[in-house]
């Protein structure tokens, strides 16, 4: 578990699962008789509105979630980082401006922003969800990015580099980017584990995708019946939360220069 | 005091640029991206002539620069001309019924979640419950890493349908009641956020001189860590709240819409679904300005208890 690629088995297990299951059931059928049954055999989620089988659901909805966090993360990290590494090595007037830029970002309502964006369309699908994450999700990438060059510009290999003529974007890609990837990894997965909740949280209030495949409208559904079928709203609460928590997990594979640490000696 | 001054106007300048820039965005975004706003309104069987008559009543059929203009004088006057669901009322009114119910959600979650996270970080940093401490923070981790969303149902479910101590989502009745339950909600991610944080921050001065000078002075353990040790601290716990705030009022859209509470979050969801954009508009910025002003307050505090934050 604690390898690099240990890190990835939850998610990989978990979408393996849904992989093998979701082409089998077909979350779109519905079953008005079955309505808001509970767990058995055929089912073993239960039904939910209008009798579709949650199993379905969820297994479908929870790979466009994972595929959805995976897009506007990695865009979010191609985007972020070298942002905040050319600002630091640049210094001055531009490494202050992306700064304050990622601090205003940062701390805005993203929320509102979706609300904004996806009111303009006629019907959201998850390309706009991703344009709209992608919008704010660069910023905390680019401030870490920025911190971790601000180090490591003053570092005795990044000099010895360009004392040996190493300049520009191979500077930033061969030497400066390799050795902040363990922070960027770890946000690649917070970012990724935001982005899973934030669009359960926007099919929850009904801003999501159209097609109503989202963990948020299974949590939806649930607390519609709260009171007479408690156990949608579990498996929307539930497959949410493990959903978000294998990829923040995941996040950390990214990090290429993971082993190189585990084996150098404490201090160095 | 010049600087200060100088500081008061800078916020104020980018308090400004963020809301018009927030402003600017919800107005293109809803008239440029693809997806003509008659038609959104009026639907696929709309005649020709029923397009265009609303295309001139929204002002739809000006350049794109004069519409801008006239938006940005609603935006200065406040009058973003009237609702279309309901043509006689003036769609900042709308806004202005709906605010103070998300304010009022807000800033009793912000309070408690104060209270309640710099108690714990106090607690877990204080020789207050000794050993036991360190449960206060695994559980600040445990509950800032889950989310609201999840959570929120469960515990509805678990305190309202089968405990029955808590008001049902819902319930007209709910009153203080429902305000406290549900405010105390979406406080708790923003108390287990403030404990680690001020956790942190007290860790940096636990050591230091003057709370020894403080201890001999013969101040008991309460007063050192309450009056000595915690204001030093506050810095960082103002910091988390400011840049929570955003996620507090998302987090607000989805409790309004969890106990179908009245409110911004739930004006905007009705406006989005009728396509009533005066009011979408209007409760968007209202909320954002509703951001603005309360993170500059909390700079402003930062800066009256600090006096290392004026220098």
């Amino acid at each position: 578990m604690r390898t690099r690629a240990g890190r990835a088995l939850p998610l990989g297990a978990l979408a393996l699962g849904c992989g093998v299951i979701a082409p089998l059931r077909d979350p779109t059928r519905l079953t008005p008789a079955l309505s808001f049954l509970g767990p058995t055999l055929p089912h073993p989620f239960g039904c939910g509105e209008a009798g579709v089988d949650l199993l379905a659901l969820v297994t479908h909805a929870l790979l466009r979630a994972a595929a959805l966090a995976a897009v506007v993360a990695t865009v979010g990290l191609v985007i972020g980082a070298p942002i905040g590494a050319v600002a630091a090595m640049r210094r001055g007037a531009l490494e202050r401006f992306v700064d304050r830029a990622c601090d205003l970002v940062q701390s805005f309502p993203s929320f509102l922003l979706a609300l904004a964006v996806l009111s303009a369309v006629r019907t959201p699908t998850r390309i706009h969800l991703a344009i709209v994450f992608s919008l704010t999700a660069w910023a905390p990438f680019a401030r870490l990015a920025l911190a971790q060059t601000r180090v490591l510009r003053s570092a005795a290999f990044i000099e010895a580099a360009r004392a040996l003529g190493v300049r520009g974007s191979r500077l930033l890609l061969r030497h400066i980017l390799p050795s902040s990837m363990g922070v960027l990894a770890v946000q690649l997965g917070a970012t990724a584990g935001a982005i899973v909740v934030s669009e359960a949280a926007l099919s929850f209030v009904g801003l999501g995708p159209r097609d109503g495949v989202s963990l948020g409208s299974v949590l939806e559904q649930g607390v519609a019946s709260m009171l007479f079928a408690p156990h949608v709203m579990a498996v929307g609460a539930l497959s949410i939360m493990v959903t978000s928590a294998a990829v923040i997990s995941a996040g950390r594979v990214v990090d290429v220069r993971s082993r190189l640490r585990a084996d150098t000696p404490k201090g160095l | 005091m010049k600087k200060f001054a100088a500081r008061v106007v800078a916020r104020t300048i980018e308090a400004a640029t963020c809301v018009l820039a927030m402003a600017s965005l919800v107005f293109f975004a809803l008239r440029v991206l693809p997806g003509d706003a008659a038609r959104l309104l009026l639907g696929d069987q709309a005649s020709a002539r029923e397009l265009d008559a609303l295309r001139a009543q929204l002002g739809l059929d000006l350049p794109m620069s004069v519409q801008y203009g006239h938006f940005l004088r609603g935006l200065v006057t406040l009058d973003l001309g009237p609702s279309l669901r309901h043509p006689n009322v003036p769609s900042m009114t709308l806004v202005r019924e709906a605010l103070p119910a998300t304010t009022a959600l807000a800033a009793t979650s912000v309070g408690l979640a104060a209270i309640i996270g710099t108690l714990a970080a106090v607690l877990a940093s204080g020789p207050f419950l000794g050993a036991r401490r360190v449960w206060v923070e695994r559980g600040a981790v445990a509950i800032a890493s889950m989310p609201l969303l999840t959570f929120a149902p469960l515990v509805t479910y678990a305190l309202a349908v089968k405990l029955r101590i808590a008001p049902l989502p819902g319930d007209p009745d709910a009153g203080v009641g429902g305000l406290l339950f549900a405010s105390s909600l979406l406080a708790l991610p923003l108390a287990a956020q403030i404990a680690r944080v001020g956790r942190a921050a007290l860790a940096d001065v636990e050591r230091a001189q003057f709370l020894v000078a403080a201890r001999a002075r013969g101040a008991s353990q309460k007063r050192t860590w309450l009056v000595h040790a915690l204001p030093p601290s506050l810095g960082p716990i103002l910091a988390v709240i400011a840049s929570q705030l955003g996620a507090l009022l998302g987090g607000a859209v989805v409790l309004e819409r969890l106990f179908e509470r009245p409110g911004l979050g739930t004006l905007i969801l009705e406006a989005y679904a009728a396509r009533d954009m005066p009011v979408l508009e209007g409760a968007i910025i209202a909320a954002g300005v509703l951001f603005v002003i309360v993170q500059a307050a909390a700079a402003a505090v930062h800066a009256a208890i600090d006096p290392r934050v004026r220098a």
